[in-house]
């Protein structure tokens, strides 16, 4: 379980800009964040992985996050770009996520096989990602997620896995095979998985609950079928203009 | 009716700067043609065959190869230690990086020969005598110069690293040296080989340094032979064979770093973001720390020591001397014409690479005439200056009768590479963004210059500003065509270091980094405008 009570505060000149206060429960399992741009469903994300400092706290399997920092979170973020150093190796790229000089144990040598192989990027594994496509260069970003995952579960601890749109800039095809392929893992490795995203109609292909995020705060939290019946709930009305 | 290209309105408006273009060339194959023309089979086979140029070849590439070494070396974790630290002070080492490229070669010699030599400050404070004449001042003056010019070099490498790389490492909770091995070390390193070649050519035809700090034949170079060989012993088949060598050595190793040196390539972020904090340790503490503090040691010392002699008696007696005045009114007689000079041949370039822009013929002219002004940095300034005085021995004209107009010719083109780096890609972009809607207006000529002068002046500034200077500092051709009535400040200081009256000297080496303050602020005042000074 995912307790958030958090607030951030933005500043410019004359003194506070925009404020957002953020309250939710998530269980384990995906949550698509919805809401129009600029409402601040990545301040949330940022919040979560450590990027941004806001007050408040955040409990996980009741342990509090807010005072660590990024890489001591069981918190893996997706950005929308720039997951992969460029001048690595697939494969340095997914080790990196489990020790940062890669010097990996057997058991972390062991989760990147396993996630390199779970991402079907196996045979690439010694290439840079300049020679990807975006979507292997994305499922990179997704193996070294899964690493992680996969040897804290070793641990007996479970992973929040954050998704700042990273499929956006692929085609609509492709997008859908990422998002199941992130629904599969959530699943099998019981990861508490919040994906950012402009689609509705995503979510509801994924499953699991929504998150409807306005003017920083959350507007509506319930089961993705909510969607179904959007013109009786006037948040999702205002948010999809019905 | 056709006419041909060269009855063309084209060529007719471009004629002023393809005769300029085609002046600078014509000098320059034919000062080239003059050192091969004075080859003999027998000259090389005896230049060849004597040990001691193996010997000097061979300390040239030794010094050179270890100067841009060490420069390599210690400018890599300082360039890191920089990007990482904020601190007080920082904005002022910066600046101390950037005055050591600027400042005039001889001065900077007098300011380590008052640090480390004889009767220096390491002396006087240590009592230990250091080696500064041979291999050990070389080194130490190569360091001095080209370190800040490496670090320069790969601070723009290290700013070409996505902001998306300093988040992720934040995210993975990278420490100060995995960053440095995964993310900053893959980036600075394709700027290594690039920076190594430069450093390397200015080092292997290092004239000022090794002439004052060699200290005799058993550390001399290349460039300093070719010297002694025109100026002592007038031995001009030497001297061709010497320059040719030269050229060869420099050609060759700008070829093999060229060959192996990756490309650059900028990789792309989306967003600008803010910076992270790298995971902190008092070991990368003490590293940065450490490395900084090297920097700082190497280059503060002669600073301070050449301003030290402001508050002595004898700084008001060297200022009434003629002397002074006569190097003074010399160096300003001649940074001013070669500096007009070197831009007006740069304009020629401007002009005739803007106009072949947009004609598809022609369109590969800009980066081949880019080129040819970068090739001029394989050139020493000693061996073109030696092809031209043979020109003009061919011609039948005495060379030192016209040594005033060789030095500001030679100087001219020595400053060529740099204006042209700072001019040519303003001058591109105006070409590039505006070029239409000039076209459209009909604003030509002096109405377009009129307009474009704004946007420009502060380049024109800038590279009027590296011309000067770099004349003002001058210690390689006049050293070689100086005389009586043609001493300039550098050389009268070289001559005053040679007779040891180093206190007289530094009060020149004032004098002189005065002038080249005064200039440049008055290039950045007057032609970059007020509010860019």
């Amino acid at each position: 379980m995912l307790n958030i009570d958090v607030s951030y505060q933005w500043f410019n000149k004359h003194g506070v800009d925009f404020k957002a206060n953020y309250q939710a429960q998530l269980s384990s399992g995906l949550t698509t964040l919805l809401g129009a741009s600029g409402e601040g469903k990545s301040t949330l994300l940022h919040l979560v992985g450590g990027f941004l400092q806001g007050t408040g706290c955040i409990r996980y399997q009741s342990q509090e996050l807010m005072a660590l920092a990024p890489d001591q979170r069981p918190v893996t973020t997706l950005f929308q770009s720039d997951n992969l150093f460029p001048q690595l190796s697939v494969w340095q790229n997914v080790g990196l996520g489990l020790a940062t000089n890669l010097k990996l144990s057997p058991v972390q040598k062991k989760a990147v096989f396993w996630a390199l192989e779970r991402t079907q990027l196996t045979k690439m594994q010694d290439k840079k990602p300049e020679a990807l496509s975006g979507g292997q260069a994305q499922r990179v970003a997704i193996a070294r997620a899964i690493a992680r995952a996969v040897v804290e579960q070793e641990e007996e601890k479970k992973s929040i896995l954050l998704l700042d749109e990273p499929f956006s800039a692929l085609d609509p095809s492709l997008r859908a095979q990422m998002l199941m392929l992130v629904a599969e893992l959530t699943q099998q490795l019981a990861l508490t998985t919040l994906i950012v995203s402009h689609l509705p109609d995503e979510a509801k292909m994924v499953g699991g609950s929504v998150l409807l995020i306005e003017q920083g705060g959350v507007a509506l939290h319930d089961d993705v079928s909510i969607l179904e019946q959007a013109e009786n709930i006037p948040a999702l009305t205002r948010y999809l203009n019905l | 009716m056709r006419l041909g290209f060269f009855g063309s309105i084209f060529f007719i408006k471009m004629l002023p700067a393809i005769l300029i273009i085609l002046l600078f060339s014509v000098v320059g194959v034919a000062s080239f043609t003059a050192l091969l023309l004075f080859q003999d089979l027998s000259n090389w086979y005896q230049v060849l065959s004597s040990r001691y140029i193996w010997r000097l070849l061979n300390f040239s590439l030794w010094q050179a190869l270890l100067s841009s070494a060490l420069s390599l070396l210690i400018a890599i974790p300082v360039t890191s230690a920089l990007m990482h630290r904020r601190f007080k002070g920082r904005d002022f080492l910066l600046q101390l990086f950037s005055i050591s490229l600027v400042v005039p070669t001889i001065v900077a010699i007098l300011g380590i020969v008052l640090v480390y030599g004889r009767s220096g400050w390491v002396t006087g404070v240590t009592g230990v005598e250091l080696p500064l004449y041979g291999l050990f001042g070389i080194l130490l003056a190569h360091v001095f110069f080209n370190m800040p010019l490496v670090v320069r070099i790969l601070i723009q490498a290290h700013s070409l690293i996505p902001a998306g790389q300093w988040r992720l490492s934040y995210q993975l909770g990278f420490s100060r040296w995995d960053l440095f091995r995964w993310v900053e070390w893959p980036y600075m390193r394709k700027a290594l080989p690039g920076a190594f070649l430069l450093v390397f050519m200015l080092c292997f035809s290092s004239f000022a340094v090794v002439l004052t700090l060699g200290g005799g034949p058993k550390s001399s170079t290349l460039e300093v032979a070719i010297y002694q060989a025109l100026r002592y012993e007038f031995d001009i088949a030497k001297a061709s064979v010497l320059s040719l060598l030269q050229v060869f050595v420099c050609t060759l190793v700008a070829f093999l770093v060229y060959r192996f040196a990756s490309a650059y390539r900028q990789d792309f972020s989306l967003k600008q973001l803010d910076s992270f904090p790298v995971k902190d340790s008092l070991k990368a503490r003490c590293f940065d720390l450490g490395f900084l503090c090297l920097a700082l040691l190497i280059l503060l010392p002669p600073f301070i020591a050449i301003l030290t002699p402001i508050f002595t008696p004898l700084f008001i007696t060297t200022l009434w001397q003629e002397n002074t005045w006569l190097a003074l009114w010399v160096s300003i007689k001649i940074a001013f014409p070669s500096a007009a000079l070197s831009l007006m041949i740069a304009m020629a370039f401007v002009v005739l690479a803007r106009a072949c822009m947009d004609r598809p013929n022609w369109s590969w002219l800009p980066n081949k005439l880019e080129y040819m002004g970068g090739m001029i940095l394989i050139l020493p300034s000693l061996v073109m200056a030696t092809g031209l005085f043979l020109l003009l021995r061919n011609l039948g004209i005495a060379a030192f009768e016209l040594a005033y107009w060789v030095v500001v010719w030679v100087n001219a083109i020595m400053a060529l590479p740099f204006v042209l780096r700072v001019i040519l890609p303003t001058f591109y972009q105006q070409e590039k963004r505006y070029r239409n809607l000039y076209q459209s207006l009909g604003v030509r000529g002096f109405a377009r210059f009129r307009l474009e002068w704004p946007m420009v002046r502060q380049a024109v500034a800038q590279a009027c500003a590296y011309a000067l200077l770099l004349s003002l500092g001058d210690m390689s051709v006049i050293a070689l065509f100086g005389s009586q009535g043609l001493t300039s400040l550098p050389l009268y200081l070289f001559q005053l270091i040679g007779s040891y009256r180093i206190e007289q000297g530094a009060c020149i080496a004032v004098l002189l980094v005065l002038l080249c303050f005064v200039l440049f602020s008055l290039c950045t005042r007057v032609i970059g405008g007020k509010s860019n000074a």
